[in-house]
């Protein structure tokens, strides 16, 4: 090897590389011990305490002592005194939690599924044990928690905070998710629908950032979009703006969750998609035809670019409408990359007006399926009432 | 075009001297699928499990493995058709780690010695499979919660390359993030392909990961409802006995 300056020099850079290592095994599981962070990165016992020391004092971690198991240990965490922020987003078979600091910077998250047309008692009650059993896992209280943002995939109505329309999501009708929470967290807390915390997410963290009129659409059990207008969601009258799963694409078509006839999602959504390949294989759920389409599965793959198509039509209108420097394209379909994305492309440029425009960006949202939960958190930290810092 | 079941059993009956555990049951399992077998306490859910593992010899009744009929089905003999069962109790021993638990009575040796290094790579690549939150595979299991614990006690059923893994209460005792842990292990083995019979009582939890639901009542067969279709409370109607569903013989 080289002379002493240049092993002085390796010595410190290779210190900053295992904290980096430690560092991002701290944020994939959440809060680790200090016994774990050795077993998961291979440095040593020493070394770890060594570095875990080193992080303290330039405050990017904080470490408190636990129990495992009858014994004591030190369980590492990223360090988070400026309060937590919780992000909820319930979905049609899944509900997700994502636990930050002030920063943003994801402390925690976790996914639990669900059943179909699960009940809003059992999934709210659920979702606060869970908020409750991460908090403790990081070694903090309620108390500590400045806003929780709740993302739900039906219409949210501001004003009152349920949901605008019936028959969305069924069982939920008149739920005031927000105060339910915020009696069992003893927190702020505030909910918005899915789509437009996915739009948040993208204009704060993603793709949006710089931009002004942005269209998010959210192809997932349903479809939905957030309408950003001059850097604002755009919520309309009882919250319903966006509701594009509900605009009509078939005059003839069958009869909607909502009550009307031939609305995209009776088209587009997992329902649908499940319904049109029943006699082809039995894909049942919309994560096997998301998978088996990926896998090169024919069937499965014109089903998407079908709802693709479906969906640019309904997108390109609205685009017509709005105006949008972007559109952006979320949800679990877009998953599956350009099979869904390019019919999109193609329906927006077949509206000549809009193609004139060669700076409209049409493109996958930049966080991908976190979209939502950046936005809840967005959405917690605005209601929290702190300046809070981008990093 | 629906492929033959993994498993198919027809009127399977098992009783304990005066008590009729099973009494002319069906059940079909097919890959890629999770089945929930629901029921109230005494229902026959572990029976069932315990026949299918090959710890109980049933009384009447076939069963088929892959479209081959099976007689004298044993604990040995279940597993190389590959029947992997995880119990309740788990059956890991405290004082090994994480990669000991999994290879436990099947070590894989190297010139007589066991190849600790090979063992431990394959069990990291398990968990892995299994989204698991287990950050070493050198844990002792007594540091693990009860959550990690299940995803030891099935990555350890992997081992023997199984079709079918049967899990007798998984999420019981577990708290809600423990829970979603284990029920996203379930969802990967079925995206591995394997064929899941999921036993429990939250009938919630086994809604959101499975494909069908069959419920036993005092020993038979009262129903067999697909998972997306059916509302909860028909499903509670059978498990109670509310109502009865008699299916015919395929």
């Amino acid at each position: 090897m080289t002379p002493a300056r240049s092993t002085f020099g390796s010595q410190s850079s290779l210190r900053e590389a295992n904290g980096e290592r430690l560092l991002e095994a701290i944020r994939q599981f959440g809060s680790i011990t200090q016994v774990e962070l050795s077993g998961a990165t291979g440095l040593s016992p020493a070394t770890v305490s060594t570095i875990v020391r080193q992080l303290i004092a330039a405050g990017r971690v904080e470490t408190r002592n636990t129990i495992r198991n009858g014994r004591r240990a030190q369980l590492v965490t990223l360090a988070h005194r400026s309060g937590l922020l919780v992000g909820l987003q319930i979905g049609a078979r899944s509900l997700r939690v994502a636990i930050s600091d002030t920063s943003f910077e994801f402390l925690d998250q976790r996914e639990l599924p669900l059943p179909i047309d699960h009940r809003y008692d059992t999934t709210l009650d659920r979702a606060a044990v869970l908020i409750c059993e991460l908090t403790e896992e990081l070694g903090s209280t309620l108390s500590e928690i400045l806003a929780v943002g709740i993302g739900l995939p039906a219409p949210v109505d501001p004003l009152t905070q349920t949901i605008s329309v019936p028959g969305i999501l069924r069982g939920w009708e008149d739920v005031n998710a927000a105060q339910i929470l915020r009696e069992r967290l003893g927190c702020v807390t505030v909910v918005d629908n899915d789509a437009n915390l996915g739009a948040l997410g993208e204009m704060r963290f993603g793709a949006g950032r710089g931009l002004k009129d942005v269209v998010y659409v959210r192809a997932s059990h349903t479809v939905g979009a957030g309408i950003v207008v001059n850097g604002s969601i755009l919520h309309g009258a009882l919250g319903m703006a966006g509701e594009i799963g509900h605009s009509l694409i078939d005059p003839q078509g069958p009869i909607c969750r909502c009550g009307s006839r031939g609305c995209l999602n009776t088209k587009c959504s997992a329902d649908a998609l499940i319904e049109s390949l029943r006699h082809a294989h039995a894909p049942t759920t919309l994560t096997d035809i998301l998978s088996l389409a990926e896998a090169g599965d024919p069937g499965c793959q014109q089903v998407l670019i079908d709802a693709g198509a479906a969906i640019g039509g309904v997108i390109a209108n609205t685009a017509v409408s709005l105006s949008p420097q972007a559109i952006l394209v979320g949800g679990d379909l877009a998953g599956v990359g350009d099979l869904f994305i390019d019919p999109i492309r193609e329906a927006v440029r077949r509206r000549v007006i809009l193609a004139h425009s060669e700076d409209l960006l049409i493109q996958t949202a930049e966080l991908g399926s976190a979209a939502e939960l950046y936005g809840a958190l967005a959405l917690a930290a605005d209601h929290a009432n702190v300046t809070t810092s981008n990093s | 075009m629906t492929p033959s079941p993994l498993l198919k059993i027809r009127g399977l009956s098992k009783h304990f001297g005066a008590v009729q555990a099973l009494v002319d049951v069906d059940l079909d399992l097919y890959s890629h699928e999770v089945v929930a077998l629901v029921g109230d306490n005494a229902a026959g859910k572990s029976t069932l499990a315990r026949v299918i593992a090959g710890v109980y010899e049933p009384d009447a009744g076939s069963i088929e493995i892959d479209g081959s009929p099976v007689k004298y089905l044993t604990a040995a003999s279940a597993r190389s058709h590959g029947i992997a069962t995880v119990f309740q109790g788990l059956a890991l021993a405290e004082n090994l780690d994480v990669t000991a638990n999994i290879y436990l009575g099947q070590e894989v040796r190297t010139h007589g010695l066991l190849d600790e290094d090979f063992m431990e790579s394959r069990a990291r690549e398990y968990l892995r499979v299994l989204n698991s939150r287990i950050p070493s595979p050198r844990t002792p299991l007594s540091d693990l919660t009860a959550g990690q614990r299940q995803c030891v006690a099935i990555a350890r059923t992997l081992v023997g390359e199984p079709k079918i893994i049967v899990l007798d209460e998984p999420t019981s005792s577990l708290s809600v993030v423990q829970t979603a842990e284990v029920l996203n292990h379930v969802s990967r083995l079925r995206s591995l392909g394997l064929g899941v019979i999921l036993i429990g009582h939250a009938l919630t939890e086994m809604q959101a990961v499975a494909d069908r639901i069959e419920v036993l009542r005092h020993g038979r067969n009262n129903g067999s409802f697909a998972s997306a279709d059916t509302p909860y409370q028909d499903i509670i109607a059978a498990v109670s006995g509310a109502s009865s569903t008699r299916r015919p013989r395929a």
